[in-house]
């Protein structure tokens, strides 16, 4: 194991960023954590004959709340940073916690949201719950800027819709009437696991019905998915144990899950069923963890 | 037998504590030379292929490679640790045999050169069909691995003891239970590294090995050296666990390297060519039947295995004879039938991984144990009190016991853990099993056929007597035998530990030893060290008499004060004093301590394997709680109860005993090396390959029954290996006790368990969930 040759850049400005993408096109990759590229350099699995660092873009680490906009989360903030985060903790500690269930303390410490999200992998525990509370992102490049839902980001395992020339900048979880909303991720070991498959839901509940239920969904298909049937049928419900069961088998019939060394798929169905229920029933009852 | 002792049974520091703390021990993998060069070796791709041609120029070419070997340059003599079965070669010849197998290797100026060096080295294969599966290898028409083992049949052994035909036939009931383990790696911490150094006719390696005597011998028996040419160092050792106790390719190929660069050779592997490398646990599938008496005495077991060796014997011809020659230690039968077949496939080679053996063959005997106590409606627990091995008893395999006490441990683990409020009365989900096991204190024989003794030791006190200065050949590969020893030293001589420095496994300096393997050291290295210290304290004595003009019978020393025994007003003078005056008149003061295991064992073949001077014993049990919809396993808490004799260091007998069932709670639950359908391995890194983490591990409670073991040193026997022998029976007997789920093989994964209750849920079969 070890890591090819390969020339390296940090430029100072997004904008010299950008502008380095689009000239190294194919051959460059974008340097954030590390924790995922360096590895798949080491293994041989990319052999990218350029990185770009962002280490330089200090106004990317950031975790702020803008009045109007919602929790912004600049893309370079670490796992750590978001479990950290005072602003996460009072508003969205289910951000937080889904942060905190992440890989290990040393990769928490220096990977980050932004290499998690644009890294595409089917399993990654951050888009689920940040689609669950309705996240856009912000994609810069040299032809300029573009906002979308977080949700629209990827196009299948480690595909996304970001141009050669763009980098995603800042995450922003919109002002909400959302009561609750957590992440359940389910790992084979309690540290170190990645998810067989995660769970996040936000709920909008008022006096004992939905007003809305978000569900997102991580390796349940080849991207982060919304089990929007499942959100459909319950709009509007009453909320009983019952109901939140027929929600789990809804979940459970839209989700498209592979078999590999984690689990079969035919397990990972089972488990959406029994997960998504517990995650409403948490959200219901527990608010934003 | 608790007696007054000065220094043993004491929790005193560990002699390389600090080092280790700091950072400042140093590895095979940290040592540096000058003008030392890198070596890798280049492994093979394909699980099975002819080797047609080999091409080293281009490698040759790039600047900074400063040799390329493949196996023209080194000797054709086939090797392995196993006498029996020497099967494999430096380097592949005409084929290579698993994905991983070595085909050449390159000495570099540095790390990053041999990798560009490899890459340019190329070799054309025919690829052959393989062989992947065990049961599928002895088929007419399979992939042959070795031209010279038929169907593939590495090992094969056929015992039979008593009458077991008539035993089931006049048993009340017998029952039939089919399990299958997995293959699972050490894992230890501190990837395999050697410096290799031939020089003038002479070879010294530096390596992380558990004993630098098989090394030695095998290195020397390679390139037709003298044993005394060569010269094998353990620096500090960052675990093995079984995986470092044969040479691997690296002392082989750096030492060849060495060789032709005039340089020393720095080769080392990488945590996923640890993987590859192997050597860990065999994959096991295993058919019990037992006959019971009505109340549950068993009258009669026949044991009929298969395992997965992968491409080479390893260690596999002796975990073979153990996987069935333990079976009979921990529970009393006289008719015992042992059928076992290792065969060879083209995946990488197991050998020994701690509890050798025994493990997986303990876990379908404990879970066949509770299918049979279910069956003729007996609690867990009092099935094993009825069955429970006893003192001074034999086995029906021929192993002497001396101490025994797993009745104690039966009892004081039911006590401790709450058994009998327990079982029967936890809520649905939550679950509570039982186990016992049982090990070897040392294997009886060492591993290639010599007379040597097991142990030697000396000890030097330095010339003002402020320090002695133990020689032992004995392993510290992170288990404490360093500090063990020194404390069993200083006891016989009646010194301080603090006092005590210790020179350790290395074949120039030090007397001989067989290694750190079967749980050896403290009872057999132990031995040799005690008689050395009591060879210095009688001297120390002898020049004390003429001091304090009292007779030698009459002194004693403890703790480096020399006292009179029968006048405790007579002045005393220290080990200091007494060993400098020694010094002055009469040279050096030097002790010789020298330990040969007595004749063990029957004459039938394959009897010599498990036998030993001693076998410690342990009860677990462990507690549970599996989520009901999602298969989880929580594991609570276990209990650890050990009959391993008197005690050299508490704090680090329990942390072996946590240590053994941190491996044994992983391969219970989560750890199993994957391969794909090529024989690749799925999961070569601790990413993927599941070790529990500080967050899986259950809460621990260690304990300990009175015990003394006549054969060994102050009454010790073994505890390291022990412990993980209950662990994976144990956990799936709480499974089975919380959820009413038999998993029929290892690991005991979520979704194993998810599986069995839909299945049992469903009304379908309620135990089988073989995959």
């Amino acid at each position: 194991m070890y890591l090819p040759d390969f020339d390296y850049y940090a430029p100072d400005s997004l904008a010299e960023t950008c502008e380095g993408l689009e000239h190294f096109g194919a051959k460059a990759k974008v340097l954030s954590g590390g924790t995922d590229i360096i590895a798949k350099m080491k293994s041989g699995l990319l052999n990218p004959e350029v990185l770009i660092s962002l280490k330089k873009l200090e106004d990317l680490k950031k975790i702020e709340y803008v009045s109007g906009k919602g929790v912004v989360i600049g893309a370079l903030s670490t796992h750590n940073d978001l479990v950290n985060s005072k602003i996460l903790n009072d508003k969205y500690l289910s951000v937080s916690e889904a942060a905190h269930n992440m890989a290990s303390n040393q990769i928490r410490n220096i990977g980050t949201v932004g290499g998690n999200l644009c890294n595409a992998v089917p399993s990654a525990d951050l888009p689920p719950i940040l689609i669950a509370l309705g996240a856009t992102i912000k994609l810069v490049g040299t032809k300029g800027e573009r906002v979308m839902l977080l949700e629209d980001l990827f196009t299948g395992p480690m595909k996304t819709v970001i141009a050669e020339n763009e980098i995603l900048t800042e995450i922003v979880i919109p002002d909400q009437p959302s009561t609750g909303s957590n992440y359940i991720k389910f790992g084979l070991r309690r540290s170190g696991a990645l998810a067989v498959v995660g769970i996040a839901v936000a709920v909008t509940v008022n006096g004992g019905t939905f007003t809305e239920a978000k569900i997102a969904i991580g390796a349940a298909a080849p991207t982060p998915i919304r089990a929007r049937e499942t959100e459909k049928f319950l709009q509007g419900k009453t909320i009983s144990d019952d109901l939140l069961a027929e929600a789990g088998v809804i979940a459970s019939g839209e989700s498209k899950p592979i078999s590999d060394i984690r689990g079969s798929a035919e397990y990972r169905r089972d488990l959406i069923r029994v997960l998504t229920r517990r995650a409403l029933h948490k959200a219901i009852n527990e608010g934003h963890v | 037998m608790s007696k007054d002792y000065a220094v043993i049974g004491k929790n005193v520091p560990k002699i390389d504590g600090r080092e280790k703390a700091t950072g400042a021990a140093k590895y095979a993998g940290d040592l540096k030379f000058p003008n030392m060069l890198f070596g890798k070796l280049l492994t093979s791709p394909h699980a099975h292929a002819k080797i047609l041609s080999i091409d080293t120029s281009e490698a040759e070419k790039l600047p900074g490679v400063k040799a390329v070997i493949t196996h023209k340059d080194v000797p054709a003599l086939k090797y392995g640790i196993s006498p029996a079965r020497w099967d494999e070669n430096i380097f592949c010849i005409d084929k290579v045999r698993f994905i991983g197998d070595k085909v050449a290797a390159v000495a570099c100026i540095d790390e990053e050169t041999c990798y560009k060096a490899l890459k340019l080295i190329k070799v054309e294969y025919e690829v052959l069909p393989a062989v992947l599966d065990a049961l599928l290898a002895m088929d007419e028409g399979a992939p042959q691995v070795h031209d010279e083992y038929p169907r593939n049949i590495n090992t094969e052994i056929h015992q039979n003891f008593g009458d077991l035909d008539k035993a089931l036939a006049e048993a009340y009931h017998v029952r039939n239970d089919y399990f299958v383990g997995q293959r699972t790696y050490q894992s230890p911490i501190e990837p395999h590294s050697a410096v290799s150094i031939w020089k003038d006719n002479k070879l010294t390696i530096y390596s992380s090995t558990q004993s630098p005597h098989y090394f030695q011998y095998y290195i020397a028996r390679e390139f037709g050296l003298k044993m005394g040419d060569v010269r094998i160092i353990k620096p500090f050792v960052g675990g093995g666990f079984g995986g470092k106790l044969e040479p691997t390719g690296l002392e082989f190929a750096g030492a060849v390297l060495s060789k032709l660069t005039g340089r020393p050779v720095r080769t080392f592997y990488d945590r996923h060519e640890m993987f590859a490398h192997n050597r860990g646990r065999h994959k096991v599938y295993m058919e019990l039947t037992t006959g019971v008496d009505k109340e549950g005495k068993i009258l009669g077991v026949h044991a009929n295995f298969v395992s997965d060796g992968g491409a080479y014997t390893s260690l596999g011809v002796a975990t073979s004879y153990y996987a069935g020659g333990l079976l009979t230690l921990t529970y009393e039968f006289e008719n015992y039938k042992f059928d076992m077949i290792r065969v060879y496939t083209n995946l990488p080679a197991c050998g020994a991984q701690r509890g050798h053996g025994a493990p997986q063959p303990k876990y379908a005997f404990e879970s066949h144990l509770d299918n049979i106590a279910k069956d003729l409606g007996l609690d867990p627990l009092e099935i094993r009190l009825r069955n429970a091995r006893q003192p001074n008893t034999v086995t029906i395999n021929d192993f002497g016991i001396n101490s025994c006490e797993l009745t104690a441990c039966l009892e004081k683990a039911a006590d401790i853990s709450g058994w009998r409020e327990k079982k029967g009365n936890l809520p649905k989900g939550r679950g509570i099993g039982i186990a016992t096991g049982s090990f070897v204190s040392g294997a009886g024989y060492p591993i290639y056929r010599n007379d040597l003794p097991q142990s030697a030791a000396m000890i030097k006190v330095h010339e003002d007597g402020t320090a002695a200065t133990l020689y032992t050949g004995a392993v510290d590969i992170g288990q404490g035998s360093d500090t063990a020893l020194c404390q069993m030293a200083a006891e016989a001589m009646g010194y301080r530990y603090e006092n005590m420095k210790i020179i350790a496994a290395d074949t120039e300096t030090t007397p001989h030893d067989f290694g750190a393997y079967s749980s050896r050291q403290t009872l057999m290295s132990g031995s040799a060290c005690k008689q050395a210290g009591e060879e210095i304290k009688k001297q120390i004595l002898d020049i004390a008499s003429t001091i304090m003009s009292l007779p030698p019978d009459d002194l004693d020393c403890r703790l480096g004060i020399i006292f009179s025994k029968s006048r405790p007003t007579a002045k005393t003078i220290t080990f200091e004093e007494a060993a400098r005056r020694f010094f002055v008149l009469r040279g050096p003061l030097l002790g010789r301590g020298v330990y040969h295991v007595p004749r063990l064992g029957g004459t039938f073949k394959g009897a010599a394997v498990a036998t030993s001077p001693a076998y410690s014993f342990c009860a677990q049990i462990s507690e549970v709680q599996i989520d009901e919809e999602t298969g989880e396993v929580d594991v609570c808490e276990v209990w650890d109860v050990h009959d391993c004799g008197q005690v050299i260091n508490p704090m680090q007998l329990h942390g072996q005993v946590h240590g053994a069932l941190y491996m044994g709670v992983g391969e219970a639950i989560w750890e199993e090396v994957l391969f794909d359908d090529q024989g690749k391995i799925l999961n070569p890194n601790l990413g993927g390959y599941m070790l529990p983490t500080a967050l899986d591990m259950p809460i621990v409670h260690s304990e300990l029954v009175e015990s003394f073991e006549p054969a060994g040193p102050w009454g010790v026997k073994e505890v390291g290996e022990g412990a993980t022998n209950p662990t994976m029976g144990c956990f799936n007997n709480a499974i089975y006790d919380a959820m009413g789920v038999r998993i029929d093989s290892l690991p005991l994964t979520y979704e194993k368990v998810w599986c069995a209750m839909k299945e049992k849920r469903e009304g379908k079969t309620e135990s089988n969930t073989e995959v």
